[in-house]
């Protein structure tokens, strides 16, 4: 996956959490997701369709996302209720889309988020692979999968990126 | 002044709501699609501003814009959304939003963009 298509995702994650949580995160070095069975694991995705197709997830554990959702609204939150689940589901919103204004030369769309909760092996299959970008912060660790495919080559991806500066 | 929320995450409802009743206004409406905001625009003529999403279920926030301006409705709406293209604010103005406000944001912001619309109801 090139880094021009990773790099606004990680941006998009550092803002997010500054912005709305005056939150501060740090991210590792990205690798290839693995399958993690079973686990207790709050996952939000959205799809992304248009130039680009692909995925946008964000794992947190559970403690994680109690405490970041609870960040959001100044509240505590002592178990994954729907409130928390929203959160999630805003937060993945939210990251995707202000991601999808730095793509350049791709118009993109997403699609209304989708929260469950467990382990990636639900998302993976034979055709679609994502990349896992690790990060932490003062609420706990949490990471972004992103599975992104230009659908366009790079003449047609050229020729969209005038149209869309024009 | 009344104001309606329309956003399809409780969330972000409760999040711009706490920033409104620190700005005094406790007057508040909630819609959770598109559709909903079209009913409660048309019920309560007393409403003085609308905070409208953009991806919402059923009904997005710009057909519902669409459909505002139709009934003849002048309230101010403000878009808060993630869609931050140029042509997608573009979209939204031509179709009838006032202002536009783009996520993520922190209370500030929304207080900041609040400010005007509230002063002008309030004059």
């Amino acid at each position: 996956m090139k880094v021009e298509y990773i790099n606004p995702f990680i941006q998009s994650v550092q803002e997010t959490f500054y912005s709305m949580m005056d939150c501060k995160v740090s991210h590792g070095k990205p690798f290839p997701t693995k399958d993690d069975g079973l686990s207790d694991n709050l996952i939000g995705i959205i799809g992304l369709s248009g130039t680009a197709q692909g995925n946008i997830a964000i794992k947190f554990p559970a403690e994680t996302a109690k405490a970041i959702v609870g960040g959001l609204v100044g509240a505590t939150f002592t178990e994954i209720d729907s409130s928390v689940v929203d959160g999630v589901g805003e937060l993945v919103n939210i990251i995707a889309g202000n991601a999808k204004s730095k793509i350049q030369g791709h118009k993109i769309s997403i699609s209304l988020p989708t929260v469950f909760r467990g382990g990636m092996h639900k998302l993976t299959s034979p055709t679609v692979s994502y990349l896992t970008i690790p990060f932490k912060s003062d609420k706990g660790a949490f990471e972004i999968l992103i599975s992104f495919r230009p659908t366009v080559n790079e003449k047609e991806e050229a020729l969209h990126e005038s149209a869309y500066s024009g | 002044m009344k104001v309606l929320i329309v956003d399809d995450s409780q969330i972000m409802r409760k999040i711009i709501t706490g920033v409104l009743k620190k700005l005094k206004v406790n007057d508040i409406l909630e819609a959770v699609n598109g559709q909903e905001a079209v009913t409660k625009v048309s019920e309560n003529d007393d409403i003085g501003l609308v905070l409208m999403d953009w991806n919402m279920p059923m009904m997005n926030g710009l057909d519902a814009v669409k459909q505002i301006r139709a009934g003849g409705s002048k309230v101010p709406i403000v878009m808060c959304t993630t869609e931050a293209e140029k042509e997608r604010v573009l979209e939204a103005v031509k179709a009838g939003s006032n202002d536009y406000l783009v996520k993520p944001f922190n209370p500030k912001d929304i207080q900041n963009k609040l400010g005007k619309f509230l002063a002008a109801c309030t004059s």
